[in-house]
């Protein structure tokens, strides 16, 4: 579905990214785990062509730099980290943002039944079609959270990039959207590839995974294959697995 | 919301019939309408009311008061575009350096007598329309170079530096104009008084065509607020409409200031109430802002005329008095917020 190929990118004439290459089939979720600035965002900056880079970004065989910005987004949607909100839409108008690519290029198009039906469908799986009139700026951190999850849902892509998804969420949330998400990507052509910092989530949703250190593969591969308690040091630089048992251990004497 | 909208709507009507009716002499409504309609469609004024009355209406009033809420409702659509695609409350045209480009085409105009057979009196408003849109080109072209992702931080340190060294050249101009120097001066301060109908429907037909670009690219605005990561990954080209936004607000902005000269706060104030009044849709505060800021002025030029009568004060100071603290009270109101 995506091949990504030796992608070189980063910032200011400096790669943050060196020679990354990964393929994603269609229902399959990606996992990106990597300390931080190890260029896991960075990655998905350049795989939604929202960076320049060097290497190819192919969908389907065509490469996405030849595309317009709404070809890309019809196919790809990025959810980031929530942004700064300086002017306050309800959240319905929010979500209907999503539907811009979908929408007639005409002066004054409205909303089509079909756009009100998606956003509804989408509000109603992140649990917010009761506050579609609020205002945004009135929502707590996880709410926005939800929003702008709704909003890429409305876009309609084949791909979903999740930037650390869960960071305003509640343990409630998180398994409602790893469980919606699991659902998601079963349904047709779909795939996801996610920026986690919770190891334990990121395995949940996962099949595959793309660890990074210092912008080089660290490994990749199927979860089951590449995954071991030494990979995860290295990569973090800590006993990853020996605070794990030790949470455990927490956890049982507790009970 | 329909409330509000024929609020909006009437409050415009008020400040027009005000600005219209008030003054020197005092104009009754039903005069000025025999008279408009006597203008516009012929037929016989009522006895009572005489030519100067006529003439006052017709040469001095009616188009001082539509150039008012023409221009007013041209800075604040351009303010409304410079705050939505930099993302910055505070930004306006004067940020990008816009005003500081037509203010100096304006005053080489003046100082140098430039007026050429051809364009006759479109001399002064064209050279400080190019003025402006040359000052936004070098900014953007400027910014561009040093930063090929065009952020917008990059582009209001650009503009301002560029707003700096424009307006130190036009000082210098000014500081050496002689006897120029107090028209120089009451220009740069702004005023609607003594233009005629020609001014109004030039400025009118650079707002319609500003106005329909940027009504056209309603939905981008609403985006862009977001930041350009996220309008991009939602599929807005960023980097043609951020262009085009900008230039049309440069060309509302540069086109009022070489007519009218410089005006400041309208565009900020504007697109503040009117967002506050009927939500942040793009599709509604274009056009709206467009009525409030024209309302808005042409009630501050009413002020100008009247409060010191036989004096007149400069538009701007008045726009100035009102809007300096309003900015002071947005300013620290988003610093308590944060």
């Amino acid at each position: 579905m995506l091949q990504v190929q030796q992608i070189k990118a980063g910032y200011q004439g400096r790669d943050v990214l060196h020679n990354i290459s990964f393929t994603l089939h269609s229902g399959e979720c990606l996992a990106v785990i990597g300390p931080n600035g190890c260029g896991k965002t960075t990655l998905l900056k350049v795989i939604a062509q929202l960076l320049p880079y060097r290497g190819t970004v192919e969908l389907q065989g065509v490469e996405l730099k030849q595309l317009k910005p709404k070809a890309v987004a019809k196919e790809i949607a990025m959810l980031s980290q929530i942004p700064s909100i300086y002017f306050s839409y309800s959240v319905e108008e929010t979500v209907m943002m999503g539907r811009y690519l979908h929408m007639a290029n005409t002066f004054w198009a409205m909303p089509t039944p079909k756009d009100k039906a998606v956003v509804q469908r989408c509000l109603e799986a992140v649990g917010l079609w009761e506050v579609r009139d609020q205002e945004i700026s009135h929502l707590s951190g996880g709410q926005l959270q939800r929003v702008f999850l709704a909003r890429t849902l409305a876009q309609e892509p084949r791909i979903i990039l999740l930037d650390e998804p869960t960071n305003h969420l509640d343990l409630k949330y998180q398994v409602e959207m790893l469980v919606y998400l699991q659902a998601w990507v079963q349904e047709g052509s779909r795939a996801i590839i996610g920026v986690w910092h919770d190891i334990n989530l990121a395995l949940r949703l996962s099949h595959t995974m793309l660890v990074l250190k210092e912008g080089h593969t660290q490994a990749y591969g199927a979860v089951d294959d590449i995954l071991s308690g030494d990979l995860l040091n290295r990569t973090y630089d800590i006993d990853v697995a020996g605070f794990m048992q030790e949470s455990l251990r927490y956890w049982q004497e507790r009970k | 919301m329909a409330n509000k909208l024929t609020l909006l709507v009437l409050l415009a009507v008020v400040a027009i019939t005000l600005g219209v009716a008030l003054g020197s002499v005092y104009l009754p409504l039903q005069d000025i309408l025999s008279i408009v309609a006597h203008k516009l469609w012929g037929g016989n004024l009522p006895p009572h009311i005489r030519p100067t009355a006529v003439s006052i209406l017709w040469t001095l009033r009616l188009p001082r008061t539509f150039l008012a809420f023409t221009a007013g409702a041209a800075l604040s659509v351009s303010g409304v575009v410079m705050q939505s695609v930099l993302r910055n409350p505070l930004a306006s045209s004067y940020t990008l350096g816009v005003s500081s480009g037509a203010s100096l085409g304006a005053c080489i105009v003046i100082l140098y007598g430039m007026t050429r057979p051809l364009l006759g009196n479109l001399t002064l408003p064209l050279v400080g329309f190019l003025g402006g849109l040359a000052t936004i080109l070098l900014t953007m072209g400027m910014a561009s170079r040093l930063d090929r992702q065009m952020e917008n931080h990059t582009i209001i340190l650009v503009g301002m530096v560029f707003s700096l060294f424009v307006n130190a050249m036009t000082t210098m101009l000014s500081a050496l104009s002689g006897e120029q120097l107090q028209r120089l001066y009451y220009w740069q301060m702004g005023s609607f008084a003594m233009k005629d109908w020609s001014t109004v429907a030039t400025l009118a037909a650079v707002l319609l065509l500003g106005g329909l670009i940027v009504l056209r690219y309603h939905r981008e605005l609403d985006m862009m607020t977001f930041g350009e990561e996220q309008a991009r990954s939602m599929g807005v080209d960023l980097q043609k409409v951020k262009w085009i936004l900008l230039i049309t607000g440069a060309a509302l902005t540069g086109s009022t200031v070489a007519f009218c000269g410089v005006i400041g706060f309208v565009d900020l104030v504007a697109p503040h109430i009117v967002r506050r009044l009927f939500g942040a849709s793009h599709r509604w505060v274009v056009p709206l802002s467009g009525i409030f800021g024209g309302a808005f002025m042409v009630i501050c030029d009413l002020a100008a005329r009247t409060l010191t009568s036989p004096h007149e004060l400069p538009v701007g100071a008045v726009t100035a008095f009102l809007g300096a603290p309003f900015f002071a009270w947005i300013y620290f109101r988003r610093r308590t917020f944060s």
